[in-house]
């Protein structure tokens, strides 16, 4: 271990919150080389943990990795992400041996936490264990302590922020924590930091509160060593002239994500009632151009971002007037908005203060709310089935009401709160047709229809549906390394071809070429494909929901979209070929796996 | 005055007015606006006129443009905590933790960036007990003539605190004593003339203003301000 580590602390902080136990880890500089960070370093972590398949997420085994990567605390134009790694409370294979069979789950939040946990001194955070009782943990650099939380415990995401930073006595922690919907173990309940950001999907916030884990505070004076100081500053400048003055910068501060709400809905590609739809009548109403005039009052950046693409408003008329959140970005406007025919855009405002008060997924909420819409409308489920709610398209009080619902358990919610797979399956007759899944995990605001690529970017992903995916393997291998260095992918576009791969090698003082790079997020891709390939995953799997194939858009610019069922299963092929996976089970290849460096998956795989 | 209209300063010296013009607005739009803008151009005519005399130098932050990145903290730390790289001297990386400009966060989200003032009373100069030397006529805690940035002579300094709980009570509470030796620190030095922080600021809400300004600031603590911008920018009776 004399190899001195450059961009890194070489330490990873476990605690164990069942024993109390707190550990400082050496960092393996193989590990580093290989797996990077974030979302890669983080899976390297969660497989060596959980060495056989088949583990209860909700059980104290499974752990909650907190990755930044080796961009994060310097500062480089967004470099605030962090990653959320552990073994996914809510996705489930068709047929698998292990009744506890499940992805693995990786989410990514921006803020200023991601930072902050380099600053203390480590490359991440890995909790293990159960508390007793509620518990908060607080890091301030060496000095790490697990607190007392029962008062907090039920307390909403936005009043715990402010509650929280007062209890802690200084405004320069950095927290991250759960909401009520993590607390009761909601299957997509997510983490949350500055009341709004999160890491929203694959329920890292059920897992989190199945380890009576309320909140995490970071604070810290270091900074890991670069290996080439005069280089990096040198990239650094010219990363940062890259953003200055540009239509691309412009575009991202004037109206975020929410720009695409309109163009999305023109395109036929957007979620609308519950994707039966790819256009949005009255996506104007709730998009961008509509907010700006109506809602948003700052424009707010992560840890040195210069696109500043977080809108905080408030609602200045009508039954929430007066009530200050952020909002509506691309995803939280369509899932919430368009996809239940929402075009209030005041009350799609509460609908999004809401959920994230609760601490819920925005995606998977407005997509359960979306499917029961639809079951509702057709008769398949009444209103008894709903508690009494009137379940329909566009009716902001029913929707909180389920929101509500959905966070406590209550009711219908408990059913709700394990997504529409199951939802589905309860319901029976041909519902499955119209619960937007892969593996169990909801689909997020973009519509297939128009896009045969875009189904193999959900089918494929190693988190079930996920949009951020990448359509094909190398945009997936690309999307894994971004995500395995703390940078942000709305940013890529305002870096110069190669940059970001000479920061990294100036920072790690390895050469990472543009081979090495791409094999390095292919290495992380089938990692996390082995993982769930170990758990009983196979082709079957890798599916959309029939809707895409059978039911024709009727509306927009992409009236009579649909998908062909062969050409998705060309398509599929040609996947796996490009993969080296084999066609039939979609597991990885030996020769693929030791290629890559992960000879020690393959036993694993029988 | 819209929030997002970025073309209205707000800034420790018109804050009093901009609150105001938004009460104005209530009842007369067009006074409204025209005394936002008045008040900031009251702010520039206090040191534009006195200019040919200046005593006064120290960054000035438009709250209204400023998202909350934190670039200027890391630039700030980077320049003002260099590095030996071989023979080089060399900007450091920049752990925000050390930079004199620290940006504090509030929710609803309200992000203020507070440095030191250059304070033309010189509260933390006043509450400094060290005796002034007989030739420099300098306590611990003096103002450099040339930079015109409060700076803190170590070998003097008794790290009683004084000037920090000067600072805190009378003004915006920048001086932070060192948790070791109890000697201020967090004092603006302007980066020799370049202030890092305003050459960086992605957002062009930082400015380097050069003046006299007699009198003292409305010595509005952090929270009083926050308070200010909430209710301008989130909680005015327009947005019910």
């Amino acid at each position: 271990m004399a190899e001195k580590l450059f961009g890194y602390n070489g330490v990873i902080l476990e605690i164990n919150l069942t024993s109390g136990k707190v550990e400082k880890k050496p960092l393996s500089p193989d590990d580093a080389r290989k797996f990077v960070g974030g979302r890669g370093l983080g899976m390297k972590i969660l497989w060596d943990k959980l060495r056989k398949p088949g583990v209860n997420p909700l059980s104290p085994e499974n752990p909650l990795i907190f990755m930044p990567g080796p961009f994060s605390g310097f500062p480089i134009p967004s470099s605030s992400r962090t990653c959320v790694i552990t073994k996914s409370p809510h996705t489930s294979p068709l047929k698998s041996k292990y009744p506890y069979a499940s992805t693995i789950s990786y989410s990514n939040m921006g803020g200023f936490i991601g930072p902050e946990i380099r600053f203390a001194g480590y490359d991440g955070i890995v909790i293990t264990g159960k508390a007793n009782s509620p518990v908060y943990i607080v890091i301030d650099n060496d000095k790490v302590e697990i607190r007392d939380a029962k008062k907090f415990w039920g307390m909403g995401t936005d009043e715990f922020d402010r509650k929280f930073i007062e209890e802690l006595k200084d405004r320069r922690f950095r927290t991250c924590y759960i909401g009520p919907a993590g607390e009761n173990l909601v299957e997509y309940a997510c983490i949350i930091n500055t009341a709004a950001r999160a890491a929203g999907r694959g329920g890292t916030g059920c897992v989190m509160g199945s380890k009576n884990l309320k909140a995490i505070a970071v604070r810290g004076t270091k900074i890991p060593p670069v290996a080439d100081h005069k280089r990096f500053l040198q990239l650094l400048e010219e990363a940062r002239n890259g953003f200055k003055g540009t239509p691309y910068t412009e575009n991202w501060r004037r109206y975020g994500t929410a720009s695409a709400i309109i163009s999305s809905s023109d395109a036929g590609s957007q979620a609308v009632k519950n994707y039966r739809e790819g256009t949005f009548l009255d996506a104007d109403k709730i998009g961008g151009i509509s907010a700006e005039q109506k809602i948003w009052i700052r424009d707010f950046a992560c840890y040195c971002c210069p696109l500043a693409c977080k809108k905080s408003g408030v609602v200045r008329t009508g039954p929430y007037a007066g009530l200050v959140h952020d909002g509506p970005e691309y995803e939280t406007g369509t899932m919430m908005g368009a996809n239940l025919l929402v075009s209030d855009l005041e009350g799609l405002m509460k609908e999004i203060y809401d959920v994230d008060d609760m601490g819920l997924d925005q995606i998977s909420t407005g997509n359960v709310i979306g499917f029961l819409m639809e079951a509702y409308e057709k008769g398949y489920i009444d209103s008894n089935f709903l508690d009494g709610i009137d379940l329909k398209w566009g009716d902001v009080p029913a929707i909180l009401k389920m929101v509500r619902k959905i966070a406590m358990r209550e009711g219908i919610g408990d059913l709700a709160s394990k997504g529409v797979k199951r939802l589905s399956e309860r319901i029976g007759r041909d519902s499955s047709k119209f619960a937007i899944h892969v593996k169990g995990h909801e689909l997020a605001a973009w519509n297939v229809h128009v896009s045969l690529t875009q189904g193999v970017c959900y089918a494929t992903a190693n988190r079930g549906a996920c949009h951020l995916n990448g359509h094909n393997p190398r945009s997936q291998n690309l999307n894994a390394m971004n995500d395995s260095l703390g940078l942000c992918r709305f940013a890529q576009g305002g870096f110069r071809q190669g940059l970001i791969r000479e920061l990294l090698s100036a920072i790690t003082g390895l050469d990472w070429t543009e081979e090495e790079y791409l094999k390095a997020g292919e290495r992380i891709f089938n990692l996390e494909k082995a993982f769930n390939y170990r758990e009983g995953f196979r082709r079957e799997d890798d599916t959309i929901p029939d809707r895409f194939f059978e039911e024709p858009l009727t509306v927009g610019s992409r009236k009579g979209a649909i998908l062909n069922r062969d050409e998705f299963k060309k398509a599929m092929d040609n996947y796996y070929k490009e993969r080296g996976w084999d066609l039939i089970t979609t597991k990885p290849s030996s020769e693929k796996l030791k290629s890559l460096e992960l000879e020690f998956v393959i036993k694993e795989l029988k | 005055m819209d929030g997002r209209n970025k073309e209205s300063k707000i800034t420790i010296f018109n804050l009093v007015q901009a609150e105001h013009s938004r009460r104005e607005f209530l009842k007369k739009t067009a006074i409204g606006s025209t005394a936002i803008i008045l008040g900031s151009i009251f702010a520039k005519r206090v040191f534009a006129q006195r200019a040919e005399r200046p005593t006064y130098s120290m960054i000035l932050v438009d709250y209204n443009k400023c998202t909350g990145c934190r670039t200027c903290e890391t630039v700030c730390s980077a320049f003002n905590n260099k590095v030996k790289i071989g023979e080089e001297e060399l900007p450091g990386l920049g752990n925000p933790y050390y930079s004199n400009i620290r940006v504090y966060s509030f929710n609803p989200d309200v992000d203020i960036p507070v440095t030191c003032l250059m304070c033309g009373d010189n509260p933390c100069i006043e509450a400094c007990p060290v005796e002034p030397d007989p030739k420099t006529g300098r306590k611990a805690l003096y103002r450099d003539e040339k930079t015109l940035s409060i700076k803190n002579d170590l070998e003097r300094c008794i790290g009683c605190g004084s000037c920090a709980e000067a600072c805190r009570t009378k003004r915006i509470g920048v001086i932070i004593p060192n948790p070791q030796t109890g000697k201020p620190e967090r004092m603006c030095t302007l980066c020799d003339g370049d202030p890092q922080c305003v050459k960086y600021c992605p957002y062009g809400a930082l400015t380097h203003v050069t003046g006299r300004l007699d009198g003292k600031h409305y010595g509005f603590s952090i929270e009083e301000i926050a308070n200010k911008l909430t209710k301008l920018w989130y909680y005015n009776e327009k947005n019910k």
